[in-house]
């Protein structure tokens, strides 16, 4: 193969996803508009922060890709973050704490997944409603307030690092490399892929598909369940309105990283990269001290500015 | 001696509500064969072959592996017994590889406990790829895939699954003439490898040319089975009507056409298209032939202002169209496209709900939806051309291939269409429906519409088009009419002289 002419260099450009030009426009700009924006405490504060929302993206990569969809993420992380808060408080013991907070999000999503693939109720009905559940069990469990009093040790693991490299990426690389492998090196994840780009298929091949959607909504739950764990080191107590609108962003990566939201056709990378892109996006707005509401405009901007990128690119 | 069948079924029946799908059928597998399984639409020829396979259980009857009674009950069972099927609607993953779609479901396991060996699934693939020589990348993933190449992918994903008996729907339906050369060599192939083969085709030239056996289904009923050398094809014919038809329709005369209806000058599409200039007159049938991919159907959707043209000129009735599809449907114009299924229907709904949907501002001009009056005109529609549903009520997927092209075209009729653009009409339609389309459009021109009508079947044009236009690479290269309208002519423009 002979070195790409320089005639040949749109169309490699035109090759590049929609969500990698967003992250390099979006860096671009901060780097010249804010002047902490590129120093390495800032890109690894980004890294830092990311962490939470993708471990909610990867799974929501998976459940959408099912043609499915999970809005009750974050208030299952935060309903999980409280039990794992008091649980704590109550049994001084963080590891019992942790177990809960996975158990809380696991029975989340296997009702999700019951309701779903065992009910017929459709998923954004069913996500909606378990939503409402977990939003208000966190509301009657604490009555409205902050579940404080926590022990350092819980922290230490938002806060710690590994060789230098903060503990949460570390935590968030591993999540990444393993629905990486689920996805792409098992079987589950083949089924995924054929769920949502043809289901007759799947039964054909004597394949369940209630229990390859059952399995990715728990899996949805169980992340949740971690991803409170980071929430409640990152904030040091449970709020029961900390993780409210987090499935708004888990969301927006996916599609912002291209995953399609038909045909099972889903890139994790793409979510990986969604994800840093919201977190670019945030941080150089928190930089820029943009008021939070504005915020969330900005990355619905994001989705659909990436999406219209890609879309330019579909056309012969 | 008899050598008992690697495969029997005996006495099958199977009931839908309302249908009687199947009826003591019975049918005779054997190895090395090519079964040919002949019927109109709705013999019940795709029943027969999902209780073969597992997807549908038969309410009475009994099944023979080798001699054996054995039961079917899903179809992994089916697997067991080397039962495979190719069914017209691929059972492909577009955004898997092709090797994992050879393997899905049967995924080899790999060193780590979980995980897949995706390298085996590889090699694995390309052997089977091999053994069918379709020269492709196993890691092409599949969305990227033509039909044809597609329908290789399921040969294989059957033969990996030491597939004996093979069953395969319709196989060259969307298929061109060398593509079908090609799926008759692996048939041979396949065939003298032991493998049992039944092949549902609705194209007679095929079911002499492949078949060792020939069975009749009709209204769910076995007719006959018979061996290619002692029938001919009228005869076939007449046993899969159950009366006798002249297979081989010809279009009555017509008088003289009326005014041009549309008037298409030197339109360049952005797939390629290229001076493009043909008119269509009242009261006259105009083909447009060509190979597979010669750009008929981007003409079609050009016209229709489906795809944007970039410079050309249409006029539909005399007046310049705005190019959208919108503006096509105002002024009277119906594509009925070649994928009835994606493009054409909403599969779901019911029979009355499609008709009604292109004339909902028609029938409706105040915007309220009266389902008295949407009931009425579905009706109409229905008697008018007489689809086979017993209400307007029923899912249009659960009828007939040959019904549903009917509510397509009901569709079109009740929104008041005058100009109709048809692709590959008869494409996966049997004799009988064939027959009863061509008298649909003869009926259309006689009442003064202007059909242009784009067809693979050069015998179709010769036989049914007043004139016809021949495309090559994306130009017209030809307009037949009289006597010069002849297969051999349109065979000739369309390849190379």
């Amino acid at each position: 193969m002979s070195m790409p002419s320089l005639a040949q260099l749109p169309m490699s450009v035109a090759r590049v996803p929609g969500v990698a030009i967003v992250l390099v426009v979006l860096s671009a700009i901060f780097a010249l508009t804010s002047p902490g924006f590129a120093s390495p405490a800032n890109i690894a504060n980004i890294l830092t922060q990311s962490t939470i929302l993708l471990l909610l993206a990867l799974p929501m990569t998976v459940i959408i890709m099912t043609e499915g969809l999970d809005l009750s993420m974050g208030a299952v992380l935060t309903f999980a973050s409280i039990v794992l808060a008091i649980t704590v408080l109550a049994s001084g013991s963080p590891v019992l704490g942790f177990f809960a907070a996975l158990a809380v999000g696991s029975c989340f999503g296997l009702a999700n997944g019951l309701l779903i693939a065992v009910l017929d109720i459709p998923p954004f009905i069913t996500t909606l409603g378990t939503l409402g559940v977990a939003q208000g069990l966190s509301l009657l469990a604490t009555d409205g307030q902050s579940v404080v009093g926590i022990p350092r040790s819980i922290e230490n693991i938002y806060s710690g690092a590994l060789a230098g490299i903060p503990l949460p990426v570390i935590i968030a690389a591993i999540a990444y490399c393993g629905t990486h492998a689920l996805l792409y090196h098992t079987r589950f994840g083949t089924y995924v892929f054929a769920l949502g780009g043809n289901r007759e298929a799947l039964k054909m091949a004597g394949i369940s598909v209630r229990g390859v959607l059952i399995r990715a909504y728990v899996l949805g739950g169980l992340m949740a369940g971690f991803a409170a764990l980071l929430m409640t080191a990152r904030l040091n107590s449970a709020h029961p309105t900390a993780g409210i609108g987090m499935e708004f962003d888990a969301i927006a990566a996916v599609a912002v990283g291209g995953t399609s939201f038909e045909r099972g056709n889903g890139w994790l990378l793409g979510t990986l990269l969604g994800v840093v892109a919201v977190g670019v996006l945030r941080n150089g707005l928190n930089l820029l001290a943009v008021r939070s509401s504005a915020q969330v405009a900005c990355i619905g901007a994001l989705v659909i500015i990436a999406l219209f990128i890609d879309g330019l690119r579909a056309e012969p | 001696m008899t050598v008992a069948p690697l495969f029997e079924l005996q006495g099958i029946s199977k009931e839908f509500p309302g249908i009687k799908a199947l009826d003591d059928v019975s049918l005779e597998i054997r190895a090395g064969e090519v079964h040919m399984l002949v019927g109109e639409n709705g013999a019940g020829k795709s029943t027969l072959m999902k209780v073969l396979c597992g997807a549908y259980r038969a309410d009475r009857g009994s099944f023979f592996h080798n001699g054996k009674q054995v039961a079917i009950s899903d179809p992994a069972a089916a697997r067991e017994f080397g039962i495979a099927v190719i069914f017209q609607d691929f059972t492909l993953v577009p955004y898997l590889d092709i090797a994992q779609n050879i393997f899905l479901g049967r995924e080899l396991s790999g060193r780590v406990p979980g995980l897949i060996d995706r390298r085996g699934i590889y090699t694995e693939a390309r052997r089977v790829l091999d053994m069918i020589g379709f020269d492709v990348n196993p890691r092409t993933l599949v969305h990227r895939l033509g039909v044809a190449q597609q329908q290789m992918v399921e040969i294989a994903k059957a033969l990996s699954q030491q597939a004996r008996i093979l069953v395969m729907d319709e196989p060259t339906a969307a298929l061109s003439e060398r593509e079908i050369e090609r799926l008759f060599a692996i048939v041979a192939r396949l065939k003298q490898s032991g493998v049992a083969i039944i092949y549902i085709s609705h194209r007679l030239s095929e079911v002499f040319a492949l078949g060792d056996r020939i069975t009749v289904l009709r209204d769910g009923r076995k007719i006959a089975s018979l061996l290619p050398g002692a029938t001919t094809a009228d005869q076939l014919v007449t046993l899969m009507v159950g009366r006798s038809v002249d297979s081989t329709y010809s279009r009555p005369s017509r008088p003289a056409p009326g005014e041009v209806v549309l008037d298409v000058r030197n339109l360049a599409g952005p797939s390629g298209l290229a001076g493009i200039t043909l008119n269509v007159r009242a009261g006259e049938i105009v083909g447009l032939s060509g190979l597979v991919g010669s750009g008929r159907t981007e003409v079609a959707r050009a016209i229709f202002g489906a795809d944007r043209a970039i410079t050309g000129e249409i006029r539909l009735f005399g007046e310049r169209t705005g190019g959208s599809a919108e503006d096509s449907v105002r002024r009277g114009m119906a594509l009925i496209p070649e994928n009835r299924k994606t493009q054409g229907l909403a599969l779901a709904r019911s029979v009355g709900d499609n008709i009604v949907l292109a004339g909902l501002r028609r029938l409706f001009p105040s915007g309220m939806f009266l389902p008295a009056r949407a009931m009425k005109a579905a009706r109409s529609i229905i008697e008018k051309l007489r689809i086979a549903t017993p209400t307007p009520r029923r899912p249009v997927a659960t009828l007939s291939g040959g019904n549903q092209q009917k509510v397509v075209l009901g569709k079109w009729l009740n929104a008041g269409a005058r100009f109709f653009i048809f692709d590959e009409p008869t494409r996966g339609i049997d004799v009988g429906a064939k027959a009863e389309i061509f008298r649909l459009l003869d009926g259309l021109v006689h009442n003064g519409a202007a059909v242009l009508m784009i067809s693979s079947e050069q015998i179709e044009i010769v036989r049914i088009c007043d004139r016809a236009y021949v495309m090559r690479d994306k130009r017209i290269v030809g307009e037949l009419s009289g006597n010069e309208l002849t297969e051999a002519n349109i065979v000739r423009l369309g390849t190379h002289q």
